[in-house]
């Protein structure tokens, strides 16, 4: 168990390492920055609160990722962020080509969205994804590829090539 | 292999500038808020205790005293028995154990009134009455008492109601209310038996017809047949009586059916009715 001042510096060193890719995570889920920072606020309390024992930063960090998608998707079911209709969020100050790619992600189902986005963004292979999600690693792979697929519609490209997201 | 455009575009996303500090802050004060109530229940849990301590050793002391008191008294009476038991014995059988009542109903029949009428005897206690004595209830909703219920005058027989708050072992008290002096209903056995009914039926068997015809006995009763008799069944739904039914000579043997509203008891009746007047089937 941490005493209190450990537990505050491993809450630091969270908050410094993975509160920029919990923020991205839950930007995916929710296409909004601001609910999507006090989504993360939320799983740092969560962490302070529950206190809980990890066998590595890498056990951490998927906690920090598994918290971070329920909690977001706790914000989509409750009734003030459904019955709300929020301003798109600007990303004219992104480059062209980036700006089309993250709108195009953005809008895929999300439960497309969070594997490309945990593949592509955070680096996890299909069995580490499948793991996080708590889903078998086919269909992860199934959720990428038609991920993918939706993308290459939207995107473009040739038909051998294959699309870089 | 290219660079992923989706991982440049997300690392581009801004956020808060200050997001960690913030985060930081809000944490240290959930931290603190947490330390607080932590701080703040020991403390209520250690007073509710105190309190408890102090409850149990007031409750023991109580108790430990009172189980003194009863064990000082107790053993002081019992070294008074010890001492002169018989003597309190026939103390206590010499005295009753109450002497008196705040109120008791006085209730029953007079058996005696003094020469000045104001004082009765009911049971083995005189009873006077004087000026202070009320008369009839004084409650709000009772009704005004009546003269036969309330007699003025208090007489021997009369049945009598009332209280004394006075201590009726001294055998004579003054009653402080009297409800009741009614005189008592009359004997009723000394009423003359009802001696008739309204109506007798007369039915039997025909033992006696006198020589005239017009009478016959039925048991002991002897029966006239005058004109006023009614022969047969009358009312509106009556059938015509028939000559086997209703024949028209009494004899000895026939089955007679019918009543009077005269006396039985005389012996001799004049028939109201005959209803049926039949020779008996062989």
């Amino acid at each position: 168990m941490y005493n209190s001042l450990e537990l505050n510096e491993s809450v630091r060193q969270a908050l410094d390492l993975h509160s920029q890719s919990l923020i991205k995570i839950a930007f995916a889920y929710l296409k909004n920055i601001a609910d999507a920072e006090e989504v993360t606020q939320e799983v740092f309390l969560a962490y302070l609160q529950k206190r809980p024992v990890f066998a590595s930063s890498e056990h951490e960090k998927a906690w920090l990722i598994r918290t971070t998608i329920n909690k977001s998707k706790n914000m989509l079911k409750t009734g003030w962020f459904k019955s709300r209709n929020p301003v798109p969020e600007d990303l004219s100050y992104l480059p062209k080509e980036e700006s089309e790619v993250l709108q195009a992600v953005l809008a895929l189902d999300k439960k497309y969205r969070i594997p490309i986005h945990l593949h592509y963004y955070e680096g996890y292979s299909i069995q580490e994804i499948a793991a996080i999600m708590q889903s078998k690693p086919a269909t992860v792979g199934t959720w990428l590829a038609r991920g993918r697929f939706i993308l290459k519609e939207k995107i473009g490209g040739l038909e051998d090539e294959e699309i870089c997201i | 292999m290219k660079k992923s455009v989706y991982k440049s575009a997300m690392s581009r996303v801004k956020t808060s500038e200050n997001f960690k500090e913030e985060t930081y802050r809000k944490l240290m004060s959930e931290t603190e808020k947490t330390k607080q109530t932590n701080i703040n229940k020991p403390n209520q849990k250690e007073s509710i205790k105190m309190e408890n301590v102090m409850k149990r050793k007031i409750t023991g002391w109580t108790v430990g005293i009172a189980a003194c008191a009863v064990l000082s008294i107790s053993i002081f009476t019992m070294s008074q028995n010890g001492s002169s038991p018989s003597p309190q014995a026939s103390a206590i059988a010499s005295k009753p154990p109450i002497l008196g009542k705040v109120a008791v109903n006085i209730d029953g029949v007079i058996s005696e009134v003094s020469a000045d009428g104001k004082s009765f005897k009911v049971g083995d206690l005189w009873v006077t009455v004087t000026d202070q004595t009320a008369l009839g209830s004084k409650e709000p909703t009772a009704s005004a008492p009546s003269e036969e219920l309330l007699q003025k005058e208090f007489k021997v027989g009369n049945i009598v109601s009332g209280y004394t708050s006075q201590d009726v072992a001294t055998g004579k008290v003054t009653a402080d209310v009297i409800y009741n002096n009614m005189a008592p209903q009359k004997d009723v056995a000394a009423k003359p038996p009802i001696k008739g009914k309204a109506a007798v039926n007369i039915e039997g068997v025909i033992t006696e017809v006198s020589a005239d015809g017009a009478a016959f006995k039925v048991g002991d009763l002897w029966v006239t047949v005058t004109p006023e008799t009614e022969l047969g069944i009358g009312g509106p739904t009556a059938a015509e009586p028939s000559e086997e039914l209703l024949q028209k000579e009494f004899k000895v043997g026939n089955i007679v059916s019918g009543f009077t509203t005269e006396d039985v008891s005389t012996g001799k009746v004049t028939a109201d009715v005959i209803y049926n007047n039949m020779v008996p089937q062989k």
